[in-house]
């Protein structure tokens, strides 16, 4: 890959996966949760209005410089993550360890939205980011026994190294790693945000927690932040579990599959207490995630 | 051919065209009207046809819905909500206790008219109205976005004389003291 390319590669593939979260998946989303509920639901370019709407608002708020830059933290940390991982064969910032890299910045951008919301002086915000941080705690735990199985088994923290190697053997990491993938897809929800984990922006609650003083073009930054999140979700977990994809086109087909599960899921569960959803993450998938571990441990090669 | 009204209005307006397909509202539920609310959202009417979906703070809504009739107490609140919400902001006043005082019009605490105290863009008139009066209201406010009548948020900017003037002599010195205070309301 040349320079030139991979540049543009890094100005270009945010932004793509922007429209393709925020536009095309939410609108999917919105008319799939209608149907479901017997609804007839909104147009399918529903997301497209209510991004014009936020954008063309004459007030903004601001509470202060940390309040602009914490959110602006929040979404260079996303946006950094989905350069780290590959897509499709385009992967423009990876190199060696960019698995350990993806999982410190999927942090670093928690603690952007954290800073803004300290800065906005809502109780509801303090609270909602407390609750992220909280179940923050319940899926890393999972998270990370899967990570170090598949680190383990093919001896690579990179990312890269680890799609090839599915590419190599033609196995699929789902099937190589079954314990592993049933304990990632149990934990898919929590790493998304959606119900029954969806404590974190619950309106009912703490009144969209972290969202609660944003309005206007703030509003709009938080649905990119918040798209370009999900993606990285979506896309590490076609790059582990399903192969990657050797072209973008066949690689967001994965990434809808995956993305209407979630849909499918938050449309059917309610939503969890903190506690519970705490218990939750530690109990079943945090198992599974070990044994996948004991397995990976007994079966690697020497 | 509704939906593609509604699609073909982007060329020509884009800025109305969000403002008038995508209405978040946030329900000020002191009234008996809340209980027409759950059905015209859900299943039975879904509001959501209209681009409207329900919102928890004032700051992401640019709907205010009063359902029902409002007392001094609630009124400070409701007051407040309002300036909290960021501008091109609607107001639809719901029921006929917000017109004229309706079944409470003798009550000591109840206010009478609402229209003293905030500008209202839609009155819809009924005790209580049902969620179908409640979709036409909508679609009529929608109908003065696009011709650009629902000014009542212009309104209040104009006029902030006379609507402070009313809140003080209801509410009293002390409510707008403590309007002052609170620097990032507006």
């Amino acid at each position: 890959m040349t320079i030139g390319l991979q540049i543009a590669w890094m100005i270009s593939l945010p932004v793509v996966m922007i429209l393709l979260v925020a536009v095309v998946f939410t609108g999917i989303s919105l008319k799939v949760t209608a149907r479901i509920d017997r609804r007839y639901g909104p147009p399918i370019y529903q997301p497209v209005i209510d991004l014009v709407k936020l954008v063309s608002l004459k007030t903004n708020v601001s509470h202060g410089v940390i309040f602009d830059w914490g959110l602006l933290v929040a979404i260079a940390g996303s946006s950094v993550a989905l350069l780290m991982i590959p897509m499709g064969g385009i992967h423009p910032l990876s190199g060696s360890g960019d698995l350990l890299v993806i999982l410190y910045l999927m942090i670093f951008a928690s603690v952007g939205l954290g800073l803004s919301a300290g800065a906005s002086e809502n109780p509801n915000a303090s609270m909602g980011v407390s609750r992220k941080l909280m179940l923050g705690l319940g899926y890393e735990v999972p998270f990370i026994l899967i990570l170090l199985a598949m680190m383990t088994y093919h001896h690579t923290t990179s990312l890269v190294a680890l799609v090839a190697a599915q590419r190599a053997t033609g196995v699929l990491g789902a099937l190589r790693f079954p314990l592993s993938a049933v304990a990632a897809i149990l934990i898919m929800p929590a790493l998304q945000g959606v119900r029954p984990f969806d404590f974190v922006t619950a309106p009912q609650e703490v009144a969209s927690g972290p969202m609660v003083e944003l309005g206007g073009k703030y509003l709009a930054l938080m649905v990119i932040e918040q798209s370009l999140h999900t993606a990285v979700i979506l896309s590490l977990m076609v790059d582990l579990f399903f192969g990657g994809a050797t072209n973008l086109g066949i690689f967001i087909l994965k990434m809808t599959g995956l993305f209407l599960f979630g849909v499918l899921v938050n449309a059917v569960y309610p939503r969890f207490r903190v506690e519970q959803a705490l218990r939750y993450c530690w109990r079943w998938p945090t198992w599974f995630a070990l044994g996948g571990l004991i397995m990976a441990m007994v079966t690697k090669g020497g | 051919m509704r939906e593609h009204k509604r699609a073909k209005m982007w060329t020509t307006h884009p800025y109305k065209w969000g403002q008038k397909y995508s209405l978040w509202p946030i329900h000020f539920c002191t009234g008996c009207g809340a209980i027409e609310i759950p059905p015209t959202m859900l299943a039975p009417y879904d509001a959501s046809r209209f681009g409207m979906g329900p919102m928890a703070s004032p700051r992401q809504a640019n709907l205010l819905l009063l359902t029902g009739y409002l007392t001094r107490k609630t009124l400070k609140y409701v007051i407040r909500t309002y300036e909290q919400m960021l501008t091109p902001r609607y107001v639809i006043s719901f029921g006929s206790c917000p017109i004229d005082g309706g079944l409470y019009y003798t009550s000591y605490n109840t206010i009478n008219h609402l229209e003293w105290y905030l500008p209202v863009d839609v009155w819809i008139a009924g005790c209580m109205p049902r969620p179908e009066a409640f979709l036409m209201g909508v679609n009529r406010l929608m109908e003065e976005i696009e011709n650009g009548t629902a000014d009542g948020y212009k309104r209040y900017e104009e006029n902030i004389d006379y609507y402070r003037r009313n809140q003080e002599r209801t509410l009293g010195k002390k409510f707008l003291e403590e309007l002052k205070q609170v620097e990032w309301l507006t």
